[in-house]
């Protein structure tokens, strides 16, 4: 039975008690995670009404890290869009410059050269590995195991090295062009990129997956833990590994291939499980995929131009288009309208992180305080992209 | 300004199959029959193809969309100021079929109201809230109708073409945070660091942080009568001078 008392102590709303038979009573509490918490990833604040451990109701609150994006791509010309959508998604800088870069490249009806095309791809695999070695790494720590994120930053520091020697900048690279690459490959890059291949598929991933995937621990705390059924990850539109693991084979890559993904074939890694270990289990898989992508791009690397001609004015026709790629988190598009002039008429940026994440207060809803860390993190959110 | 739509072809070189788009054209004819004419078709680049949707019949359409066409996901939703009306855009995908489809819908500019769709999409959810957020387009029958990114006190909608990208809020300024009106104007580099004569007592209210000193002001020493005040610093106050921003008291000048 609930009771209302007076005791303004929420705010000056009644609070609630509840009593069950014995006469015990408890009172819903409203508890504050974030915006400066550690398992949030960034500033997120979720605002938790708790019975006891249950979690009652969850309001995500946002909007913290929200720089305007999309007004400052309606006052920057064409040239300057790569540089200013790296901080959207700023573990994948690279793919969401191949988006708005596509996105142009669409509306002007130009192609890059195939050389430039494979570089994207190789770049782009690249960056997604690097981007679910921080998720898992970071989930590990989330729930308690240290070790893993210090084995994922040692593959990751070597991809940033390859990106640095690439473009000058580990992050927010500025590397893509609308009509190409920035800068071709330089002098031995490949046999770096081919060493660290081997050494990561042969030795740095099974232990890293030895460390994780074997571990009771991390096992029964991700296992059957924030499960989506496949109609619920329809519903809310999710993409990327959250609707891979309810067995939603949607992967942008494979179902609208860009650029050179339409000659090198993508395998989209499924599971079935829908819970956090089986989102877990694609994002491992997909640095697996990832990497026999990069080996495949080297090898059939094109020779030629890495850039098509293209003035720096840039004044595409008037147009729109809408334009996805898959990042690491899911399928980034980019709604984008020309009015013909040098600046984006408007362009509306589909954050994955941020479509993914509104699923949360519904997957909170009746779970244990202590798996609201577990399932956040297997969400993999960027609070970049999320506020834009 | 308005869009002429281009020729589908000319669009892109990503020319997807184009079977694939006819079968999408051909099972459009089911929206047709419920707007009661033949809606604008546009192929687009990419593969997708665009239609025109009449405000009033646009649930009725994604109910069809969703139930018998196929196209379980609504992906993104977008609104776009074209001073004279405003824009509402739907992007929806089938995974079945591989379609991707952008229903278009023509909304007032003084008034823009559209039927939310969360009722049959819960994704639409949180993409409405945005954009309701940045372009100011209410959508009726939504749960929760609220600013997502900015701040619940902001004014105005950021992604309107005639906003102006200063920093106004409803809430009273802090004595740290910069007037927008005068940030863009250059005006605010002038006015920061001129010193004008301070008297004693006569410290602005806004600089007196109680038990906390932090301007350096004998006058608010003086004023609150906390901090400690040397006894021979007891001539030198009518003499100390603070930094003020002051546009009604112009004449600089120097420090003592």
């Amino acid at each position: 039975m609930t009771l209302e008392t007076n005791q303004g102590n929420l705010g000056g709303a009644p609070s609630l008690f509840t009593e069950d038979a014995t006469g015990l009573r408890s009172e819903e509490m409203i508890l504050n995670m974030g915006p400066q918490h550690p398992s949030t990833h960034g500033v997120l604040r979720l605002v938790l009404t708790l019975d006891g451990e249950t979690v009652m109701q969850c309001t995500p609150i946002m909007g913290y890290l929200h720089r305007g994006m999309e007004k400052t791509f309606e006052n920057r010309p064409y040239m300057a869009g790569p540089r200013y959508i790296d901080n959207a998604d700023y573990l994948s800088p690279m793919i969401n410059e191949v988006c708005y870069a596509g996105a142009v490249e669409q509306i002007m009806g130009v192609e890059p050269p195939p050389r430039a095309q494979y570089i994207r791809v190789i770049v782009q695999e690249l960056e997604r590995i690097a981007s679910h070695l921080v998720a898992v790494g970071t989930y590990g720590l989330d729930l308690g195991a240290f070790t893993p994120v210090l084995w994922a930053f040692r593959d990751r520091e070597v991809i940033l090295d390859l990106f640095e020697s690439l473009s000058g900048h580990r992050f927010t690279h500025n590397y893509m062009r609308v009509g190409g690459v920035l800068y071709d490959l330089p002098k031995g890059w490949i046999q770096q990129c081919e060493d660290w291949a081997t050494r990561f598929i042969d030795k740095n991933l099974p232990e890293l997956e030895g460390l994780l995937t074997g571990n009771e621990i991390f096992v029964s705390r991700t296992r059957g833990v924030g499960y989506i059924d496949p109609q619920q990850a329809l519903a809310y539109a999710l993409t990327g590994p959250m609707s891979r693991a309810s067995g939603v084979a949607f992967d942008v890559r494979v179902d609208r291939p860009y650029g050179a993904y339409r000659e090198i074939a993508v395998r989209p890694q499924v599971q079935t499980g829908g819970d956090c270990f089986a989102r877990y289990r694609v994002r491992m898989d997909e640095m697996k995929e990832s990497v026999r992508l990069i080996r495949e791009a080297l090898d059939n690397l094109p020779s030629g131009p890495i850039s098509a001609r293209s003035p720096i004015a840039l004044r595409p026709p008037r147009g729109e288009t809408y334009f996805a790629v898959e990042t690491g988190r899911g399928e980034e598009s980019l709604y984008m309208i020309s009015d013909g002039s040098e600046y984006p008429y408007r362009a509306k940026l589909r954050a994955p992180s941020f479509v993914n994440l509104a699923i949360l207060p519904e997957l909170l809803r009746g779970t244990k305080i202590g798996d609201v860390i577990a399932i956040l993190g297997s969400i993999d959110i960027v609070l970049g992209d999320v506020d834009r | 300004m308005d869009l002429a739509p281009r020729d589908g072809e000319s669009v892109s070189l990503l020319a997807f199959d184009r079977d694939h788009i006819n079968q999408l054209f051909t099972a459009l004819a089911e929206v047709d029959a419920i707007v009661g004419q033949p809606t604008p078709k546009i192929r687009m680049g990419g593969g997708g193809v665009g239609i025109e949707v009449p405000a009033e019949r646009l649930v009725e359409v994604a109910r069809t969309l969703r139930d018998s066409l196929g196209f379980e996901m609504l992906t993104c939703v977008t609104a776009v100021d074209f001073v004279d009306h405003i824009q509402c855009l739907y992007h929806f995908r089938s995974l079945a079929s591989n379609w991707l489809l952008q229903a278009r819908v023509r909304l007032s500019a003084e008034q823009p109201e559209i039927d939310s769709l969360v009722g049959l999409y819960p994704s639409a959810n949180w993409l409405e809230r945005e954009q309701y957020d940045m372009v100011g387009v209410i959508f009726k029958g939504h749960p929760d109708l609220r600013r997502i990114l900015l701040d619940d006190d902001f004014q105005g909608y950021p992604m309107r073409r005639d906003f102006r990208a200063t920093p106004v809020t409803l809430r009273d300024r802090a004595t740290t945070q910069v007037d927008g009106e005068r940030a863009i104007s250059g005006e605010q580099q002038r006015d920061q660091e001129r010193i004008v004569p301070k008297h004693v007592g006569q410290g602005n209210e806004e600089r007196i942080h109680p038990g906390k000193p932090t301007f350096g002001s004998a006058a608010v020493y003086l004023e609150t009568g906390q901090g400690l005040l040397p006894g021979d610093m007891q001539g030198e106050i009518e003499t100390e001078h603070g930094y003020e921003v002051d546009k009604d008291d112009p004449a600089p000048t120097s420090r003592s």
